[in-house]
């Protein structure tokens, strides 16, 4: 049979269907790590740290509503404690998949707030190595996503994802996201710059089963590059809590209410 | 003897592909210096890169237009993509941050993330250049001509790889616009390569001139070559040590084969004195025995002070000096021994006839440059009265040239005006805020000091205080941030173009910016918890002299303006300023240490003060009317010709120990009676030697007044003018001086 191989390639096929695809992958763990519970809350305590170890605290407490389905859009709002003279300032987004973010800040010195134009998703969130993306998630579609090889972390099962940007609007190249096999959370990002360097390196520290949700506590970014760090650790977190849509006005953002900043 | 010299000549030979150039200026001053143990602090604070090329592009019809912006973001986005570049702070158009409003939306972000399609959009981005102040003079000229971007290299990248591939990519737009590359790594490079080309073109080609000026003085190829062999031999050793010890080469040593083959010209007072001697005696051998007896003791105290002259450079403070200097030095050393013993064994084995021939016309009566001198000598001897007043006269002129005298290292200065980066330069200077960088940086014992609005608007009245100097293009600082934003809040009203009236304003503003800024944007102007902030200050010129003026003016406006806070300057130009002022302690220093050494050998060599004072006046007439001229040329007074000044006591003063000593041999063979006759004979007999000897080292040096670096060309016209005006000083200074103090000499 001269055509042997194309038996073989068909022999395969019913394999590869069985397994995820690089898209699929990337869906489930984007549900997994964004989207888990129909609201969230914790106090996020950010350690901003330079390359001769100076730190720098940003503490705040972020509130995530989930307006449809795993995918869909979602409202944030968060409540600055930290550095001193930013408290009292609010910072609102809506998100929408396929859409620029509509973002809101509130500076309580000015007594004003101000609508913030979104079109630079990959800066820096609050001057930290973390963008916008790398907190709230960047859309799927943006890139095309591929499953590069199955790898261990630890004692963990993980999928290799290999992320491709189709435009040129992202600052990165390529990323490679490790994916747990089972909870689907990603437990190691690498990001390459467009010139193919080592750029960025995300770990997923510390999980938890916040009521029975796995959960990535503490995480840290890495900018391979100029050797600036952010550590960040989620405390008193809380799931399905029934934030109200109302929450997400101006009139809060202004007055937000104690019993869901504290 | 012979196969040991080989031998090693070889082994040095094999270091020589080990060789690096050093044209980093900081590493003029060691790395513990304050100065350079100041900036790196600096450097780190505030996240600064050491290296930036910077990219000018110029249209004459500005370059506010379709084509020239599309130029523009393909330009950046080729050099976003080069290996080396800190990409996340490359700042251009379609990369530094803006602060706008739109519609009541705040908007952080690129300044023209793509190339305008309309005019409108063109419009736009021009009324956003001009009504910031952040970008005029930075990133756009005030005519709107002239564009900037730079482009910061991550440490320990190739300055000079990134600088071609850029210039590959602006060769790829074809267009109206012209393109500048300038920049520190560049000026480096370019400095790095016309190091090369003088050590490999320039040297060679002042050998062949000395050898040809050897062979026609003697006319005998065997003595001419063993001369030029002995500078090679000692070229290879010296060089071979430098750079098999592990120095890198720099702007000084690279100077040191033209050096090494001048200083090997002292031995032709061997020569000089074997022709006459032959001539006289017809005796080979007991020529060689005589001339070594007569010659070798100026000789060996000749290199001695050349030697010293040099190693006295080991005591400054500036690092390519002191290796010159010990690398001198020991060449000098070593071609010394090699002349001993190598020349004189020459001489032996050059056949009798070819000698006789050659030394034909070598005696005082039948050789017109030797009556030339003698007749000079003659003058100095029978008119010592007017030749003193006249040399005194001139004395007093160049005195008052000295006090013109202006030190100023400019580096930029040290590229001729046709040359790239000079071009560059200028034109950068002339369209924006200015290529010279240096920073002031204001410091405070507690952490968030520089919030504080009474800080703000001390830095803004600092930077509107320097930026009424000629020389500050541009400065900016936190506070600029501040303002800006200040202002944009309140729907860009001119009005709110201020700092804020509360500390927790200004948190709340620069948080804001922080929230979409790149991070490098604040970092560089305040430490993470804003106990210090960074003016940065742009100045036209890379004179020493315009960072003084900043200092100068920043501490006048502390005065007036008292706050609890410390300002320090730092950066580049102020490394240059600390450098010049070291350049002009070493020259005191360095100056005085050659005066006593070089009068100390003297001493020695003559066994008598006296003698010592006489021969050390043609020195000292020489420095001064040199130095006189420098002053009324209104020649900025540099390193190289600081490093000059003191070497030159120690190459100098040969001719007048030869002089003297000759002078000295002569009149205890003949008897005192007859000192105007002795005096003439040495004008016209070692004086011949001199001659031949200044000649030569002028011919060495004449070839690096063509060379494409000024330091160069200065120390070559210095080194030229040097060597015949102390040969000529000393052929008529020294008679006229002992013609007059005859009595005191002689007591």
């Amino acid at each position: 049979m001269k055509r042997w191989w194309i038996w073989m390639i068909a022999g395969l096929l019913p394999l590869q269907a069985l397994a995820l695809s690089g898209e699929e992958v990337m869906k489930k763990s984007q549900a997994a790590f964004l989207y888990p519970g129909k609201d969230f809350k914790a106090r996020v305590v950010m350690k901003l740290i330079n390359k001769d170890g100076q730190e720098r605290v940003r503490e705040l407490t972020m509130l995530r509503k989930n307006v449809g389905e795993a995918g869909g859009e979602q409202k944030y709002f968060m409540y600055f404690f930290q550095p001193a003279d930013v408290k009292d300032m609010t910072f609102m987004t809506y998100k929408y998949p396929a859409k620029d973010d509509d973002r809101w800040m509130f500076i309580p010195a000015v007594n004003m707030v101000k609508r913030i134009a979104a079109q630079d998703k990959r800066s820096s969130f609050v001057g930290s190595d973390f963008t916008y993306e790398d907190v709230s998630g960047r859309d799927l579609e943006d890139d095309t996503h591929a499953v590069e090889r199955e790898e261990k972390i630890g004692n963990r099962d993980c999928i290799v994802v290999k992320s491709t940007p189709k435009g040129t609007d992202a600052d990165f190249g390529s990323k490679l996201t490790w994916v747990d096999k089972e909870n689907f959370l990603p437990l190691k990002e690498e990001q390459y710059d467009r010139k193919g360097a080592r750029y960025k390196l995300f770990t997923a520290d510390e999980m938890a089963d916040i009521q029975s949700i796995p959960t990535v506590v503490k995480r840290s970014m890495k900018n391979l590059q100029t050797g600036h760090r952010t550590e960040v650790a989620y405390l008193k977190t809380g799931y399905n809590l029934g934030i109200e849509d109302s929450l997400f006005s101006e009139r809060f953002l202004r007055q937000p209410p104690r019993k869901w900043v504290d | 003897m012979l196969l040991l010299a080989g031998l090693l000549t070889l082994l040095f030979l094999t270091q020589f592909p080990k060789i690096r150039t050093d044209t980093n200026p900081k590493h003029m001053l060691p790395d513990t210096s304050d100065v350079r143990v100041w900036n790196d602090e600096v450097d780190k604070a505030f996240a600064l890169y050491e290296d930036t090329i910077v990219v000018g592009v110029e249209n004459a019809a500005g370059v506010l237009n379709r084509e020239t912006l599309g130029r523009i973001a393909r330009i950046t986005d080729g050099i976003l993509a080069l290996p080396g570049v800190a990409s996340r702070d490359v700042n251009s158009f379609t990369t530094i941050t803006n602060v706008t409003a739109d519609a009541g939306t705040l908007k952080v972000g690129p300044l023209m993330p793509a190339a305008p399609k309309t005019d409108a959009e063109v419009e736009a981005l021009r009324a956003a250049l001009f009504g910031n102040t952040l970008f005029v003079n930075r990133v756009i000229s005030k005519d709107g001509k002239t564009t900037a971007i730079y482009v910061p290299l991550e440490k320990g990248a190739n300055g000079a790889e990134v600088a071609d591939k850029i210039r590959e990519i602006v060769a790829k737009e074809k267009g109206p616009e012209r393109y500048y590359i300038a920049g520190d790594p560049v000026a480096r490079d370019t400095f790095g390569a016309e190091m090369f080309k003088l050590m490999a073109m320039f040297s060679p080609i002042a050998g062949m001139i000395m050898f040809a000026a050897i062979q026609y003085m003697f006319r005998n190829l065997a003595l001419s070559a063993a001369m030029m062999g002995v500078s090679m031999v000692a070229i290879i050793w010296s060089m071979g040590l430098l750079i098999g010890a592990g120095f890198p080469v720099h702007i000084m040593s690279s100077m040191a084969p033209v050096f090494l083959m001048a200083i090997a010209t002292d031995s032709i007072h061997i020569f000089n004195e074997f022709y006459f001697r032959y001539k006289e005696r017809g005796d080979k051998l007991a020529a060689i025995r005589e001339t070594m007896a007569a010659v070798s003791r100026p000789v060996r105290y000749t290199a001695l002070a050349t030697a010293a002259g040099f190693a006295v450079l080991l005591f400054m403070n500036i690092i390519p000096v002191q290796v010159f200097g010990g690398l001198i030095a020991f060449g000098t050393v070593v071609l010394r021994l090699l002349s001993f013993s190598f020349i004189s064994a020459v001489l032996t084995f050059v056949r009798e006839d070819r000698i006789a021939r050659a030394a034909g016309s070598e005696t005082v009566d039948g050789d017109r440059t030797a009556q030339a001198l003698g007749r000079l000598g003659a003058f100095g001897a029978a008119r010592p009265g007017i030749t003193v007043a006249v040399t005194l006269a001139l004395a007093a002129v160049s005195v008052w040239g000295t006090s013109k005298i202006h030190v100023n290292n400019n580096m930029v200065a040290w590229f001729k005006a046709s040359s790239e980066i000079r071009v560059a330069d200028t034109a950068m200077n002339q369209a924006l805020g200015g290529t010279s960088l240096g920073y002031l940086v204001v410091q405070s014992k507690e952490p968030e000091f520089m919030k504080r609005p009474e800080a703000m608007r001390w830095i803004e009245g600092l930077q509107r205080h320097l930026e009424a100097l000629p020389e500050v293009g541009k400065t900016f600082s936190v506070a600029d941030y501040v303002k800006r934003i200040n202002r944009i809040l309140h729907d860009d009203d001119a009005k709110y173009d201020a700092v804020p009236e509360t500390k927790d304003t200004v948190g709340q503003y620069l948080f804001l910016f922080s929230m979409s800024a790149k991070p490098s944007d604040l970092d560089s102007v305040v430490d993470p918890v804003f106990g210090k902030a960074n003016i940065w200050v742009q100045m036209k010129t890379w004179d020493a002299e315009a960072m003084r003026q900043v200092i100068a003016a920043a501490e006048r406006y502390q005065k007036v303006n008292p706050l609890p806070v410390t300002v320090k300057p730092a950066g580049i130009a102020y490394f240059n300023l600390v450098w010049n002022d070291e350049v002009l302690g070493d020259l005191v220093l360095g100056f005085s240490l050659a005066l006593v050494v070089v009068f100390a050998i003297l001493a020695l060599d003559f066994r008598s003060l006296k003698w010592a004072l006489i021969a050390y006046a043609p020195l000292l007439f020489t420095i001064l009317f040199i130095y006189g001229v420098v002053g009324f040329v209104g020649k900025d007074f540099d390193m190289p010709l600081s490093v000059m000044s003191t070497l030159s006591l120690g190459m100098a003063v040969d001719f007048a120990i030869h002089f003297v000593s000759r002078l000295r041999q002569r009149l205890a063979e003949t008897g005192d009676a007859d000192l105007p006759g002795a005096l003439v004979w040495t004008a016209a007999r070692p004086g011949k030697g001199i001659m031949r000897n200044a000649v030569l080292f002028a011919a060495a040096f004449s070839v690096m007044m063509f060379a494409p670096l000024t330091p160069y060309v200065v120390v070559g016209a210095f080194i030229v003018s040097m060597m015949l005006l102390s040969a000529l000083l000393t052929m008529l200074l020294i008679p006229a001086l002992v013609m007059l103090g005859r009595r005191w000499l002689f007591a």
